[in-house]
């Protein structure tokens, strides 16, 4: 009896996430110009890597660098881009609407702000990350051969979640800040600084120096674009649950913050006018 | 079930705002150490309203109308005070008391700008936790009541002010809230538009029992759809009465509008205690009547016995010039 | 009318068009310094996102010490052009990559009405506040590894002044075409992003048609190729052609611009917005 309403409370509690989800896709697909400029842009930038690291092997397709082939290295790089530009910028969503007032119109609905938020970003940024995986395959294809990872893909998606789960919350965390201060953008620009050199954006962390590669280790950006990356084009070279494990504790640790952030932050809203 | 829709004791918020000198040595002074100065929005309000009651929060611009109404629906937390919105503490229990309430802002659309109306509709139907085919039902009877049905199925973008602005009450009405806090509601929209809402409020309000808590700044929106008016200043309550009684006492000045079946010649006015002549131009004239020195009936007589008439009327001055008086006299 | 009356009327109307930009600058320079503090901040975020880019090069040669013949000193000064180029156009010119929003927004009226050259006038009305910090990351990164000789300071100073020009030429160029095709500002900023990028990555690792590409239609090559050709190895045919091309883009924008002033409809604003 209890447990029968348990999953009809939860079962409404999914279709509530599951409405916003849908309604921001289909909001999304009104920004189809949008699309196609970032899709080129990409297509652009793996073309130059593609160049960038055919240099580098010195055309070897055979070669063996840090575990990494060049077709290894041209498809990671594929996959962390997609994962990246996948991620819509949270920080001047949250901050226009705290500036702007905005955030009233959420906080009338019977439904969590934070987790509004997720549901809307999970289908944007899943749906970007898709869009964008197959534009990056097109060069990647072309160039380096088809992606015949086997597991690997498996691996992509499962730790895939994950990784852009807590980007969500990193972002999040930045983005809440607007509680305080008036421009997060500085904060959130640092941010994706730190994405792209210590989470691995543009190079493995195993290519990465000794030194470099104990600091990143202990941070949360290699689980968010190395760690999927990674198991995608080697897989097995790391324990997946291992990996998954990691990123939990990250998302356990980071969730805390951002309610405890909410919490902080929304006693102390003001809302300007009237 | 109590009688009481919402009561507030010593309600107040206040926010810290940086002051920053001039120049780039303040800036960065105000970097190291920046000085707050309190900001007082909402002073002190005790307020009380019982179910079904359609009340008027006014007051001009910064007097505390939305940072109240914020509060109220649990958007703001209180910097002291005490609030029971539908037997709820708003900031408290937000979430459950959003189920029971809406809210509409007249300035911040809950639509989804690039999608039609219908899209919002089911989002809405969702987030409300509303049964399918109750949800069908209502809606079916909100388009009808409405006249939506040409709108919905066109992305929000490409409908007028006042098109949107009927879809946004409408929408606030699927849950059948108990309490509709509505945040100028009719803000930049024309006469008839106007008129329609104002409707449409009204009659949720007979039919459902909706109790409608309003800020404005149209004294037509008191007017019409309000049956007692809150003024606050400054953050405080200043007047808390009855809007017939508003219209009675602080409005002891009639307006009479003529025109004369030919031009008027100064100094030809018969002389009356407490009326003065306060714009005249060709046929037409106005005058104002103090209806504490002399009769409404007692001057349309005389204006009568004295000119040949091709028009009269007879109106109160507008809200704006009530609620200007009520600042002046208590502020 | 005499020769001699004709070019003192000449070099009094250049002599008025230098005082006249003078005058922009120094009111551009003047606002800029009302929010001083949000100036110094976007400044010091350039510099450190250029710095980013050559730490993420440090780690990539640190894996592969020479590349095609470039080494890691090579792309540093690879950044400090393009950098320091960028930034003293976006400084002083600051509208370069704005013409197309401008044009299609109908916000040339303006300019028209003054009795002072059109582009000249556009270009100069804006002062990039972050290209600052483009700007002085590029001396900076001379004086840490550049050649500090005469003769280096002055090629150092030539491709400046030529990697700003093409900066300036490509967008002015695209720009105009916004007299054209009604709504080309997306793809004005799609232009400017990708060549921006373009110019970033060493002209070397290219091969075939890209690189044919890259030092004809998409002229990128001729600023990424100046670390080596003006810098480095001295190559006087590099660098007339790099000039030749500078003149060339020019022109070219500036012919475009003119054609398009006389199909300038200033009612465009209006005709969006109904």
């Amino acid at each position: 009896m209890i447990d029968r309403k348990m999953q009809s409370v939860l079962s409404l509690k999914s279709k509530k996430a599951g409405a916003v989800a849908t309604i921001t896709l289909r909001q999304q697909l009104a920004y189809k110009t949008d699309f196609i400029m970032r899709s080129t842009f990409l297509l652009l930038i793996l073309f130059v890597f593609v160049q960038l690291w055919s240099s580098a092997y010195e055309g070897d397709r055979t070669r063996i660098i840090d575990g990494y082939t060049l077709k290894q290295i041209i498809w990671y790089l594929v996959f962390t881009e997609a994962i990246t530009m996948g991620v819509p910028s949270l920080c001047s969503l949250i901050e226009n609407e705290v500036k702007n007032g905005d955030i009233a119109i959420r906080l009338i609905r019977p439904i969590s702000y934070v987790g509004y938020h997720y549901a809307a970003y999970l289908a944007e940024a899943v749906f970007r990350f898709f869009i964008h995986l197959a534009v990056g395959s097109i060069i990647a294809w072309t160039f380096v051969g088809p992606p015949s990872f086997g597991w690997g893909w498996a691996g992509l998606f499962s730790l895939t979640l994950g990784a852009i789960s807590i980007a969500f919350l990193l972002n999040m965390v930045v983005a809440l800040c607007a509680f305080w201060v008036e421009e997060t953008r500085g904060m959130e620009f640092v941010l994706h600084k730190l994405q792209f050199t210590v989470g691995g954006m543009l190079l493995p962390l195993d290519l990465m120096p000794e030194w470099l590669q104990r600091i990143c280790s202990w941070l949360p950006f290699q689980a968010m674009l190395y760690f999927p990356a990674r198991t995608a084009v080697n897989y097995g070279s790391a324990s997946l649950l291992q990996q998954a494990a990691i990123q939990a504790g990250w998302i356990a640790v980071l969730a805390v913050c951002t309610v405890m952030m909410y919490r902080k932050g929304v006693a102390k809203l003001h809302v300007n006018g009237g | 079930m109590s009688t009481v829709a919402l009561q507030t004791h010593g309600l107040s918020k206040s926010f810290a705002v940086k002051r920053k000198a001039a120049g780039l040595s303040g800036s960065l002074r105000s970097l190291w150490h920046p000085q707050w100065e309190e900001k007082v929005a909402v002073k002190r309000i005790d307020l009380k309203v019982d179910r079904g009651e359609r009340v008027a929060f006014l007051g001009p611009n910064g007097a505390g109308k939305s940072t109240t109404i914020k509060m109220l629906t649990g958007i703001l937390h209180p910097t002291s005070g005490e609030a029971e919105v539908l037997g709820l503490t708003p900031w408290r229990e937000r979430t459950k008391l959003a189920f029971r309430i809406g809210a509409v802002f007249g300035q911040k659309s809950q639509l989804w700008y690039h999608l039609p109306p219908i899209d919002t509709f089911d989002l809405i139907s969702r987030i409300y936790e509303l049964k399918r085919s109750e949800y069908l039902a209502r809606r079916a009877d909100l388009i009808d009541r409405f006249e939506l049905g040409p709108y919905l199925d066109i992305p929000v973008r490409k409908l007028s002010l006042g098109e949107r602005m009927r879809c946004e009450i409408a929408v606030s009405f699927l849950h059948r809230p108990q309490l509709l806090f509505l945040d100028e509601p009719t803000i930049g929209l024309d006469v008839v538009v106007k008129q329609r809402i104002r409707e449409l409020v009204l009659e949720a309000n007979r039919v459902e029992g909706t109790t409608v808590f309003l800020t404005s700044h149209d004294a037509g929106d008191m007017e019409e759809l309000c049956s007692r008016a809150v003024v606050i200043h400054h953050g405080g309550i200043l007047l808390d009465a009855p809007v017939d009684r508003l219209k009675r006492e602080v409005l002891s000045r009639k307006i009479i509008s003529l025109t004369l079946s030919s031009s008027f010649e100064a100094g030809t006015l018969p002389d009356l205690p407490g009326t003065e002549l306060m714009e005249s131009e060709g046929r037409r004239l106005k005058l104002a009547v103090d209806l504490k020195q002399t009769g409404i009936e007692s001057v349309v007589s005389a204006l009568i016995g004295k000119f040949r008439l091709d028009d009269m009327t007879v109106e109160d001055p507008p809200m704006e010039e009530i609620i200007t008086h009520i600042y002046g006299s208590g502020g | 009318m005499s020769t001699a009356d004709n070019e003192s009327r000449q070099a009094q109307t250049a002599l008025g068009t230098l005082r006249f930009l003078l005058t922009c600058w120094k009111v551009n320079l003047a606002s800029a310094m009302e929010y001083r503090l949000s100036f110094f901040l976007l400044a010091g975020m350039m510099f450190i996102n250029n710095f980013m880019w050559l730490f993420f090069w440090s780690l990539f040669f640190h894996r592969f010490p020479v590349v095609n013949g470039w080494s890691l000193s090579d792309v540093m000064m690879l950044w400090a052009v393009g950098a320091g180029g960028f930034g003293w156009a976006n400084m002083m010119f600051g509208n370069f990559h704005r013409i197309a929003p401008i044009v299609s927004g109908g916000q040339l009226d303006v300019y028209l009405s003054q009795p002072k050259p059109v582009l000249l006038h556009v270009l100069a009305s804006r002062m990039s506040v972050t290209a600052a910090g483009d700007f002085l990351f590029g001396l900076a990164v001379y004086a840490w590894v550049g050649e500090h000789t005469l003769s280096g300071g002055l090629r150092f100073a030539a491709g400046l002044l030529i990697s700003g020009l093409i900066f300036m030429g490509v967008m002015i160029i695209a720009g105009s075409f916004a007299f054209f095709f009604g709504n080309s500002e997306g793809i004005a900023s799609q232009v400017f992003n990708s060549f921006v990028a373009l110019s970033t990555y060493p002209a070397d690792i290219f091969r075939s048609v890209a690189k044919v590409l890259l030092f004809t239609l998409v002229p990128a090559g001729f600023i990424s190729y100046l670390p080596i050709g003006l810098l480095r190895d001295y190559n006087s045919g590099f660098v007339w052609q790099a000039a030749g091309m500078t003149v060339f883009l020019l022109a070219a924008g500036s012919l475009l611009f003119r054609a398009g002033l006389k199909r300038y409809t200033s009612g465009n604003a209006i005709a969006m917005r109904g």
